[in-house]
């Protein structure tokens, strides 16, 4: 039970350090990373609270699927914030 | 002790609601308001999952595995399937919309040629009030 | 320091100690038990839906209808993003290079291993975790990984075009609606599993109409998010032309 209580401690301040970066930083390329960063935190979270569908789905669409959106949509338009 | 992570979680999980609220308001360029979006849909997936989480040990998830008699054993050590249920539909239901923004993002810069939201808004209302 | 990271020990220190402060202050209970509710569906599973998987056979069975208007919002979807870039004439890339020898035979790799992976997520989704969607995306992250490293113009040579994808889309889903009208022909209602499809075939378990739902959801995904990501590697200056044409 000591490592399940260790796993979430460190799984839930590393993603919200992730986050407070993510949203802070001004290229967005970036922040993308941090964001994909944040999404395996939640994912290590969601295996161990004994989800291991939902961590599946969320690994394949929030690290696969998002972070390629958001690399394409930048290419597209601009990568500095204002 | 469980308690004591129990209530770290519960507040970790309203800093980053309240966090991914100020990235979508305050933040001028809509694609950090894009994820910002998607950080506070996934925050509100695990809050959900919280809910049918029990802190015992050893807690597995709600699968048979084939050998017989495990019935008993489910009920007081797996954990709760329907919010995992409900949270596989939101994950796909928050995709669908999150890549119709990216798309809808791609195409506010290509008519004005920005991605802030107050220089775009302008851009296109001087465009309406000229005709 | 710079401001941030003054402003990120400040966070880490506020919440730890909010945290100390709340459960010093009203020492709460952890949850050690689940709800009735999660008990009915751990207990009965087996019988209703003969799935050991209690997650799946509660998206595809027990709540199936609202599984079935998620799939229809995720087409919505993608119709959205086919208005947007559909362009006035046809498209012709220049000769472009792609990446370097090194990159193609990890990509090689690499793509065959995912695509082994997400076969067997999504056909084996009502035995283990996993099911239609799963599969479905990791599928889609072959072919966004293969438009950058061999070009787009090998992919178009090979004959996967958008419009063919959106066509195995089309037909995907007309399955999985046939899938889920069909016991209305005997009287019964739409989307019931094991009155209406045999639970068992050649002696492996099947559960009913959950394999075919989770075949049809991982072509219906897969082809769907593959044609996305065909729109999006289209280059810009197509649609410069478009927008200045129209002015």
């Amino acid at each position: 039970m000591i490592v399940t209580l260790i796993v979430f401690t460190v799984a839930l301040i590393l993603s919200l350090v992730f986050i407070y970066y993510a949203i802070t930083e001004k290229d967005l390329l970036k922040a993308a990373v941090f964001s994909a960063g944040q999404s395996v935190s939640y994912a290590i979270l969601l295996h161990t609270m004994a989800a291991p569908d939902i961590a599946m789905t969320y690994l394949a669409v929030s690290v696969g699927l998002y972070s390629a959106l958001l690399v394409f949509v930048i290419s597209k338009t601009e990568r500095y914030e204002e | 002790m469980e308690g004591f992570v129990y209530v770290l979680f519960i507040v970790v999980l309203a800093v980053n609601a309240l966090l991914s609220i100020y990235g979508i308001v305050y933040r001028r360029s809509l694609v950090k308001k894009l994820i910002s979006l998607t950080i506070l849909s996934d925050t509100v997936f695990v809050s959900i999952i919280l809910v049918g989480f029990i802190f015992k040990y050893p807690v597995v998830p709600p699968v048979y595995s084939g050998v017989g008699g495990e019935e008993a054993y489910l009920l007081e050590h797996g954990s709760d399937p329907l919010p995992q249920a409900l949270v596989l539909t939101g994950i796909v239901i928050g995709l669908a919309v999150n890549a119709l923004i990216a798309f809808g993002v791609i195409q506010v810069y290509r008519l004005t040629g920005t991605t802030d939201a107050k220089r775009a808004i302008r851009v296109l209302v001087e465009e309406v009030m000229e005709e | 320091m710079s401001r941030r990271t003054i402003g990120l020990i400040v966070l880490l220190v506020g919440v730890v100690s909010i945290a100390l402060t709340t459960f010093i202050v009203f020492n709460p209970e952890a949850p050690k038990s689940v709800r009735e509710l999660g008990k009915y569906y751990i207990a009965n599973t087996t019988r209703d839906v003969s799935s050991p998987e209690a997650v799946t056979a509660i998206v595809w069975d027990y709540r199936g209808l609202d599984t079935i208007y998620e799939t229809v919002v995720l087409y919505m979807a993608i119709v959205g993003g086919l208005a947007i870039s559909t362009t006035t004439r046809k498209v012709s890339l220049k000769t472009r290079t792609g990446l370097t020898s090194i990159a193609r035979t990890g990509t090689r790799i690499i793509v065959l291993l995912i695509a082994t992976i997400a076969f067997a997520i999504a056909l084996h989704g009502h035995l283990t975790p996993g099911g239609g969607f799963p599969g479905g995306s990791a599928l889609a992250i072959t072919v966004m990984l293969i438009v950058p490293v061999y070009t787009l113009q090998s992919l178009l040579d090979q004959g996967v075009s958008s419009t063919r994808l959106i066509a195995v889309r089309g037909l995907a889903l007309t399955a999985l609606g046939l899938v889920a009208i069909l016991p209305v022909i005997k009287g019964l209602e739409a989307v019931t599993n094991l009155k209406f499809y045999p639970s068992h075939v050649a002696g492996m378990l099947i559960s009913g109409s959950l394999w075919f739902y989770n075949l049809f959801e991982f072509l219906a995904v897969a082809s769907g998010f593959a044609a996305v990501a065909l729109y999006l590697s289209i280059p810009e200056e197509v649609y410069r032309e478009e927008i200045k044409g129209g002015e």
